[in-house]
C-alpha cells in the first residue's frame, strides 16, 4: 500500500482578528483512520481552528494540510473528499431538508442511492419539513446527515452530539465507530469530554488558543486524579500519615481515627499510577479500600484552569 | 465536473428557490401595466388632462418626467418604466441580490456550501447568474405585455422600441441587483446588500430628477445610471447603446467585485 499522508497536519497554525490573536501557534496531527477529539472550553479556538481547515476562514500564519493538500488549493476536489459540520449551525432556509441534502449531494457526491434515507432514518429526522421550522436537535441531524452521507475520507465535526439527545448521542457514537471501521478519519470537537471519551483515540485539550495537551484518553486516564478512602486497622493516625505520605502522588491527606481503637480512616486524591499505593498498602491490615474510577472531567477541567507555568 | 449532475448546480438551485417570488413579482408587473398602459387614452392624450398637468408646477413635472406624457412613448415610460416598474423591479432585483451572498452568510448557509465541492467564484457567478435569469423573466413579461396592450391602449410603441426600452429597464433593475449581491458579498450580511442596491436605485432616481431641474444641476444626470437609460426617451428613440453597454458593464464589474472580495475574506467570522 502507498503511504498516504496524515489525515490533519497542522503546524504553527495562527489567526488574529485585528491585533487579537485567537490561535496562538497550534501542532496536531491526526492519523488516518483515527477518532481524534478537541476539547476545549467555548471560545478556546475550536471552530476557528475547524473553519481554518475547511478553508472557511484563513489563517494569519501557519501551515495546513487535509489528506495530504493545502485547503486553499485543493479547492472543490479536496472538499469533496471531506465532510463538515459547523459548530453554530443556525440554517435559517425556506426549504426542506431533502431538498438541501439532495443539493449538496450534487456538489459533493456521488452519494449511494439510499444513504441519505438511511441516516435520516437513523438519526430519526424528516426530511420533508422546512428547516426553518426544525428544532435546534433536528437542525443538528441534517447537519450530520450531510456531513456523513458521501461518505467522506475525513469528516470534520465541530460540536457534534450538541443538541442530540442521549439516544441520538449513542447513535451518533455508532455512527463514528462505523467510520473508523471503514477507514474513515474524524475530527470533531466538544466543550465536554465526557461525550466524546468512549470513541476518541486522541484528544487534544485546547484552551485559550494553545493546545495544552495532547494525549490518548488512556494516557489521560493515567494522569487523571482518583479519590482515595481506606479504613486500616491495628494503627494509629500518624502511622498511617507516615506510610501515605511516603506513596508518589496521594496529596490532599486527612487522617483520623475512627470508631473501635486502631481502626484509622484515610482519604485524599491519587495522581498517579496505582501499583506503587498498591505495594505501600501490603504492609497494612485494610478493612476497606475505595479507590474511584478516575474523573476525566474533572482532569480536563484542572487542565484548563491550570496556570500557563512560566 | 465530476459530478452526475448536470451543469450550474448553485443557479439551478437558487432559481428553484425562487420561483414563487419571481412569479409572484411577474404578476405584480402585469398588473400594474394592466391597470396604468389602458388608462393612456384618457389620461395621456387628454387636453383636459393636458391642462391640468399644465397648472402644475413645471418642477413636478420635471421630476416625474411628466413632459413627454402626451405622446404614447412618454405616457408608458413616465407611468411605468420611470416609476412603478421601476420601483417593483429595484426591490424584487436588490431583495434579490442581497439575499445572494450576504442573506445566505447570515443565515448559516454558506458557510455550509463553502465547505461542499464548489469555489468561491462559481458560487458568486452562479447566483449573480440566477438574478440575472429571473431580471430576464421579468423583464420578458413586461415586454410581452407591452406588445400586447401597445394596440388596444393607442400606445404607439413598435416592438422594436419597446424591446429596446425593456433592455435598459432590465439592466437598470440588474445594476442595482448587483451592486446589493456585491455589498452583502463584501460585509456578509443581507442589510449591506439591501442599503447598497437601494442607494444605488434611489440615487439614480433623485439624481436624475433634480438633474432635471435646470443646467445648473444636469452634471447630476451624469451621476445618474437612470439617466444614462432613459434620458434620450428610448421608448420614442430607440436605446442608447453607450448606456446599454455602461449599465451592463458596471454590473459585470460588481459581480467580478463580489467574487473577487469573497474569494479572499473570511467567511462567517
Amino acid at each position: 500500500m502507498p503511504h498516504q499522508p496524515a489525515a490533519i497536519t497542522v503546524r504553527g497554525l495562527r489567526k488574529s482578528y485585528g491585533s487579537k490573536e485567537v490561535l496562538h501557534g497550534l501542532d496536531f496531527t491526526v492519523e488516518r483512520g483515527t477518532i481524534f477529539g478537541m476539547i476545549g472550553p467555548n471560545g478556546a479556538g475550536k471552530t476557528t481552528t475547524m473553519r481554518a481547515l475547511l478553508d472557511i476562514i484563513r489563517p494569519s500564519s501557519g501551515e495546513l494540510a487535509l489528506l495530504g493538500e493545502d485547503p486553499r488549493r485543493g479547492g472543490p476536489a479536496l472538499r469533496r473528499r471531506i465532510g463538515y459540520l459547523p459548530g453554530d449551525l443556525i440554517l435559517q432556509a425556506r426549504t426542506t431538508g431533502r431538498r438541501l441534502v439532495e443539493h449538496y449531494g450534487e456538489l459533493s457526491g456521488p452519494v449511494r442511492p439510499g444513504r441519505v434515507r438511511e441516516l435520516a432514518e437513523r438519526l430519526d429526522l424528516d426530511l420533508d419539513v422546512q428547516i426553518r421550522r426544525l428544532s435546534k436537535g433536528n437542525k443538528q441531524k441534517l447537519g450530520l446527515v450531510q456531513a456523513f452521507m458521501h461518505d467522506p475520507e475525513l469528516l470534520v465535526l465541530d460540536e457534534p452530539t450538541s443538541g442530540l439527545d442521549p439516544l441520538m448521542q449513542a447513535e451518533f457514537l455508532a455512527l463514528l465507530h462505523e467510520a473508523r471501521a471503514k477507514g474513515q478519519t474524524v475530527f470533531l470537537s466538544s466543550h465536554v469530554l465526557s461525550e466524546i471519551q468512549a470513541v476518541a483515540d486522541e484528544v487534544a485539550i485546547l484552551r485559550e488558543g494553545k493546545i495544552t495537551t495532547i494525549a490518548t484518553v488512556e494516557e489521560l486516564r493515567a494522569t487523571a486524579t482518583r479519590r482515595l478512602r481506606l479504613v486500616a486497622g491495628n494503627t494509629s493516625p500518624e502511622k498511617l500519615a507516615a506510610l501515605l505520605q511516603g506513596v508518589p502522588g496521594v496529596a490532599r491527606l486527612a487522617v483520623h481515627s475512627v470508631g473501635a481503637a486502631g481502626m484509622v480512616e484515610a482519604t485524599g486524591v491519587l495522581e498517579d499510577g496505582v501499583s506503587a499505593l498498591v505495594r505501600a498498602l501490603a504492609a497494612v491490615e485494610l478493612h476497606d479500600l475505595v479507590l474511584e474510577e478516575p474523573d476525566l472531567e474533572e482532569a480536563v477541567l484542572s487542565l484548563y484552569s491550570e496556570e500557563v507555568r512560566p | 465536473m465530476k459530478t452526475p449532475g448536470a451543469a450550474l448546480p448553485l443557479m439551478r438551485r437558487a432559481l428553484a428557490d425562487s420561483w414563487r417570488s419571481t412569479l409572484a413579482w411577474a404578476v405584480g408587473l402585469v398588473a400594474v401595466m394592466s391597470l396604468y398602459l389602458p388608462l393612456y387614452p384618457a389620461i395621456g392624450g387628454n387636453a383636459q388632462m393636458k391642462q391640468l398637468l399644465d397648472s402644475l408646477p413645471p418642477e413636478l413635472i420635471r421630476a416625474l418626467n411628466y413632459d413627454q406624457i402626451a405622446t404614447g412613448a412618454g405616457y408608458t415610460q413616465a407611468t411605468f418604466f420611470g416609476l412603478m416598474g421601476f420601483l417593483l423591479m429595484s426591490i424584487a432585483s436588490v431583495a434579490w441580490g442581497a439575499a445572494a451572498i450576504g442573506g445566505d452568510e447570515e443565515a448559516g448557509l454558506l458557510e455550509l456550501t463553502l465547505a461542499h465541492g464548489v469555489s468561491r467564484v462559481q458560487v458568486v457567478l452562479e447566483r449573480a447568474a440566477a438574478l440575472a435569469v429571473r431580471v430576464a423573466v421579468l423583464s420578458a413579461v413586461v415586454l410581452a405585455t407591452i406588445v400586447v396592450l401597445s394596440g388596444p391602449s393607442q400606445l404607439g410603441v413598435g416592438p422594436g422600441h419597446a424591446a429596446g426600452g425593456v433592455l435598459l429597464f432590465a439592466g437598470l433593475a440588474l445594476l442595482s441587483g448587483t451592486a446589493a449581491l456585491a455589498a452583502g458579498a463584501i460585509g456578509g450580511r443581507r442589510f449591506h446588500g439591501l442599503a447598497a442596491g437601494a442607494a444605488v436605485a434611489v440615487a439614480g432616481y433623485a439624481f436624475n430628477a433634480l438633474g432635471n431641474q435646470s443646467s445648473d444641476l444636469s452634471w447630476l444626470h451624469g451621476l445618474s445610471p437612470y439617466h444614462w437609460a432613459y434620458g434620450n426617451a428610448p421608448l420614442a428613440n430607440g436605446p442608447d447603446w453607450g448606456a446599454v453597454a455602461a449599465i451592463y458593464g458596471l454590473s459585470a464589474v460588481f459581480t467580478a467585485a463580489a467574487a473577487a472580495v469573497l474569494a479572499q475574506r473570511d467567511v462567517g467570522a
